[in-house]
């Protein structure tokens, strides 16, 4: 008997390492941090009271409300951005292109080395007010050029071009995607006369939906927790304009030691981050194409 | 539908003659395509390459011109670029931290990754597909949501600023960074089980099985997953950000970051020279392996 | 604190100096061997002092060792907030005033020091002075390493350039403004951050109101006092005397003296602590004239003081008499003191200002400004209120939300006055 138990339970000892993981590690945090939501947690001098504050506090705070707008408009500014042009790059690597190994290195060496401080510390080079872009422009003869970084109008976007910058890592989800439609498809369309766009649209796009839609989630959880750009290149400014969700919390956590505020506006990002989640799992019925039973 | 058959079927006989116009017009497209892919390489490339050239470049010239090659090239933005700062710490003691960090966890990431991946694809228990759901859906558990109590409870645990980085390395040993067991397991799905099987019948225990026959089949995938742990770690800021408070101890990231914000608008050339010493191990490393990195990336996301 | 006040304190240090001599020699006679830890931040000069002294310190307390933890500012603050939440704050802590509200507030992080009163020699320090380092419930937290204030440097070759003269009065200054600004749009007779443009409306608002931003725990200006204050900074930009904020942001500089528009005197003076000549002077390009100028004349009556820094004790210590030894080398003993120098400002200790005094290691124009500070100071600056993170912090913070809002547009002066009114409420509640 204790040997059929142990062969039936042998697969559960080998990921025991991760159950413990996941119970200490996550769980128990995640659990806990909606606790302390609850709470008026200081690091520096406990609690003493409970109760929504907080949740009141995320939702009439001026500054958690355009935190708040700064993320929203700051991911659907990015991902859509990221996303067609990860495609569309894809895309034309796909047909056959001479040297497509170089391409395809050039492309994808900034979002390898992406995440890095050194390239945010080249972004902040790149936008300064003296900066190389502003000089580029003067160059080419357009004066009374945008001050990037310090206009309010103009910091987010800077920030987005930095993350769409590395589309690379996408672009190779989508090449190895492209690569698996079969070509046959793209023959008897093209008997049929139709134009390489209408090809791309009516049969590529289509065909590839699963891989749009897992591009879609993960840069979607990823924009909605963007830090390094918004804290080292404009430490959330100016007036705010880069004070995403993420450098609240951070500030409220980290500066002010205010760890309940903190706990509630991470659960509140969370719960919209869930949401759209939640909604393009809903949606992928309508346009997710599975060609097998893989779908999940 | 009638109508796009129709105009294609139009088309189509349009084409059959192989009209110059037609001809011309994919010539045009190539053209175009050639044109794109390059000028999207000069934005993804100048930058990088600017910035190895701005960083011998004297202070003045940063930002004169846009030249790559410097006019007048100095190696004082390197020679500044050594120094200490503030403290005890220089960028050659933050690259030896940042490794201190990075070698351990991608060890303690394989083992552990390995060991929960043969766990799931390999056995059948009660509850398995609940468990790997759970598993599954911590990959969008965002990071945000975790980092304060995470803090608070290594706070308690003394954890914090440590010498030996354990609330960075530690969660590793336990298959933390799931990524690596989805990756892990997908690859395990395209392996065939015979192999395995008949080293069983052979007289080998499940572990002497699991190192001699599956670890050298997924050895590929492995490697996959070293490189990007290796490269998101030495990459990592928001977590020395919050549990590194010794400045000997800091690793490259944040010094990069506080050299930034003592030096940028003084002397960009050794706030570039800094920045470039401190990216060079993932220089090297993304292209003595270029192929894993790229064939790693599209088989998370494809089979995904 | 005024000339008679400081008289007197040289006075003191006098008497006393022969004194301080035999208590060091009866401290000496008995300590335990023990490894000290000791945490400051700061420059490479002062971590080089530092070093030095703890060094002599340990040749002459032999069996005393002291472990040494120092780094920049940035970031440091939390670093050590972290190491007094987990109980592993170091024996000897450089602090900043406003730490003691934060982080000792119920006087368990530090330890009071009035328990080492036979080790450290408090008659040395003026006992308003000390009162400045007590925390909430009666200890005493720590003991001040120096005093400052703000005052008003220039660079003398702008104004040259410009043609016009050093200002002396607020009138003055303002047609330094307008000269300036007509001279070349780019170039501002003074340069102020958000946290600057609070202290200098501080000075105004107390010298014309005769009363301290804060005294007992409370805010003493009104809401209508206030807004005059925000229409004066405004008045200072509007006769282009100070860049408006969105422009000193763009110059996308983290400090005024890494600004490159400092360096090549396009802003041509600074509001800053009396310890803060030389590095402003050392980002200037080479041959441009540096001068400390005056209070000007309406806001001398409202010139304030405030303890720079201070050294703590840590309450868990188990050596808190050799950690009072240690302190009391560094601030008390003439030897510590010399090594020390004036690497965190002129020294609030009377004994050590008369050794530096003597030994001449005082830096001419840091001692001018510090003389032209205290010659006026009236008003005790209270940093535990007024440096609190949610007014002072560079992203955060009140100063810098109001002061912006009004320069990037977003807030009418009255709404600016209201949010500094409010903070500056809220950090006494």
């Amino acid at each position: 008997m204790n040997n059929t138990w142990a062969k039936r339970n042998t697969g559960l000892l080998f990921i025991t390492p991760w159950l413990i993981g996941f119970l200490i590690f996550k769980a128990y945090p995640f659990a806990s941090s909606l606790y302390f939501s609850f709470t008026d947690y200081n690091l520096f001098k406990g609690i003493s009271t409970y109760g929504f504050m907080n949740y009141i506090n995320v939702f009439t705070d001026s500054k958690t409300l355009k935190a708040m707008g700064v993320t929203f408009r700051f991911a659907f500014m990015e991902v859509p951005l990221k996303l067609v042009i990860s495609l569309l790059i894809a895309y034309i690597l796909n047909f056959k292109i001479k040297g497509v190994n170089i391409f395809r290195t050039a492309y994808y060496v900034p979002s390898i080395l992406g995440g890095s401080v050194a390239i945010a510390v080249l972004w902040k080079a790149l936008f300064n007010n003296e900066g190389l872009v502003t000089r580029m422009l003067n160059t080419i003869g357009i004066q009374n050029t945008p001050k990037f970084l310090t206009d309010a109008g103009w910091a987010l976007f800077i920030l987005v071009l930095l993350r769409v910058w590395q589309f690379g890592s996408t672009m190779v989800i989508f090449l190895a995607a492209l690569k698996g439609v079969p070509t046959e498809l793209y023959e008897s369309a093209s008997l049929d006369g139709a134009g390489k766009w209408r090809q791309f649209f009516s049969i590529t796009v289509p065909l590839i939906t699963p891989v749009i839609f897992y591009n879609l989630i993960t840069q979607l959880v990823q924009a909605f927790q963007e830090f390094n750009g918004p804290f080292i290149i404009t430490n959330g400014g100016p007036r705010r304009a880069t004070t995403l969700m993420s450098i609240l919390i951070y500030n409220n956590a980290f500066k002010q030691w205010d760890m309940g505020l903190a706990s509630a506006q991470a659960w509140v990002l969370f719960i919209i981050l869930m949401i759209f989640t939640a909604i393009a799992f809903w949606s992928q019925n309508k346009w997710v194409y599975y060609s097998d039973e893989e779908a999940r | 539908m009638a109508s796009q058959t129709k105009a294609a079927a139009l088309e189509a006989a349009r084409m059959h003659g192989e009209d110059p116009r037609v001809v011309r017009r994919r010539r045009i497209g190539i053209a175009l395509r050639y044109l794109v892919l390059i000028l999207v390489g000069i934005v993804m490339v100048y930058p990088l390459v600017w910035m190895v050239g701005a960083s011998f470049k004297p202070n003045n010239e940063v930002f004169a011109s846009l030249n790559i090659i410097p006019v007048h090239p100095t190696l004082d933005g390197y020679k500044s670029a050594m120094e200490s700062y503030g403290g005890d710490i220089n960028i050659w003691k933050s690259l030896l931290n940042t490794f201190r960090i990075v070698i351990p966890k991608v060890i303690f990431t394989i083992i552990s990754s390995v060991i929960t991946a043969y766990g799931f694809s390999r056995f059948k228990f009660k509850g398995r597909d609940i468990l790997y759901a759970i598993m599954i859906s911590t990959l969008f558990l965002p990071q945000v949501v975790l980092n304060v109590p995470q803090y608070m409870m290594y706070n308690k645990f003394g954890w914090v600023d440590s010498n030996l980085y354990l609330p960075l390395i530690i969660p590793s040993l336990f298959a933390c960074d799931t990524y690596f067991v989805f990756m892990l397991v997908q690859f395990l799905h395209g392996v065939p089980k015979e192999l395995e099987e008949a080293s069983r019948i052979d007289g080998c225990n499940i572990i002497q099985t699991l190192v001699k026959v599956v670890v050298p089949m997924i050895m590929p995938s492995i490697v996959s997953c070293a490189l990007f742990q290796f490269m998101w770690t030495s990459n990592d800021f928001m977590g020395p950000l919050l549990y590194v408070k010794t400045p000997s101890n800091y690793p490259a990231t944040i010094f990069v970051k506080l050299s930034m914000d003592s030096e940028a608008g003084f002397s960009w050339n050794k706030v570039l020279a800094t920045s470039l010493i401190s990216m060079v191990p993932s220089i090297v490393l993304f292209f003595s392996a270029q192929n894993q990195f790229v064939e790693g990336i599209s088989a998370g996301g494809v089979k995904g | 604190m005024n000339k008679k006040l400081l008289s007197i304190t040289l006075a003191a240090a006098m008497t006393l100096s022969m004194g301080t001599m035999a208590f060091a020699d009866e401290a000496e006679a008995s300590y335990e061997n023990c490894t000290l830890t000791f945490d400051w931040w700061g420059g490479d000069t002062r971590h080089q002092a530092t070093q030095d002294a703890i060094a002599a310190f340990e040749e002459k307390y032999p069996g005393i060792e002291v472990q040494a933890n120092y780094g920049a500012w940035d970031g440091w603050e939390s670093a050590e907030a972290l190491k007094f939440n987990s109980q592993k704050t170091a024996d000897v802590t450089q602090i900043n005033a406003s730490w003691i509200n934060a982080y000792d507030a119920n006087g368990e992080t530090f330890l009071d020091l009035n328990t080492v009163a036979d080790t450290l020699d408090f008659s040395q320090w003026d006992e308003d002075i000390l009162k400045m380092c007590e925390d909430p419930v009666g200890g005493l937290a720590s003991v001040p390493v120096s005093l400052t204030g703000r005052v008003l440097y220039f660079d003398k070759t702008s104004f040259d350039e410009v043609g016009v003269e050093i200002p002396k009065t607020i009138q003055d200054l303002l047609d330094c403004g307008d000269a300036f600004g007509a001279y070349d749009d780019g170039y501002y007779p003074l340069v102020l951050g958000a946290y600057d443009r609070a202290l200098f409306m501080t000075q105004y608002l107390s010298a014309k109101y005769s009363k301290p931003v804060y005294e007992n725990g409370e805010l003493m200006f009104t809401e209508e006092e206030l807004q005059e204050g925000v229409e004066f900074i405004q008045s200072l930009v509007d006769h282009h005397v100070i860049p408006a904020l969105d422009v000193l942001d763009g110059d996308g500089a983290s400090s005024t003296d890494q600004n490159p528009k400092w360096t090549n005197g396009q802003y041509a003076g600074i509001y800053e602590w009396d310890s803060s000549f030389a590095k402003y002077a050392g980002a200037l390009a080479e041959g441009r004239e540096f001068v400390v100028g005056d209070e000007l004349e309406e806001m001398k009556a409202g010139t304030f003081y405030k303890v720079t820094l201070s050294f703590a004790i840590s309450a868990q210590s188990e050596h808190p008499h050799e950690a009072a030894l240690l302190i009391n080398y560094l601030l008390n003993d003439p030897e510590g003191i010399k090594i020390m120098a004036a690497e965190r400002g002129i020294p609030a200790s009377a004994i050590a200002y008369e050794t530096l005094s003597e030994a001449g290691l005082f830096d001419e124009a840091t001692m001018e400004a510090h003389t032209k500070i205290f010659d006026v100071a009236t008003y005790f600056l209270d940093t535990a209120f007024f440096d609190d993170a949610t007014l002072k912090d560079v992203a955060e913070g009140a100063f810098q939300d109001a002061f912006s809002g009004i320069d990037y547009g977003d807030y009418e002066i009255s709404e600016a006055v209201e949010i500094l009114f409010e903070a500056l409420t809220a950090v006494t509640e």
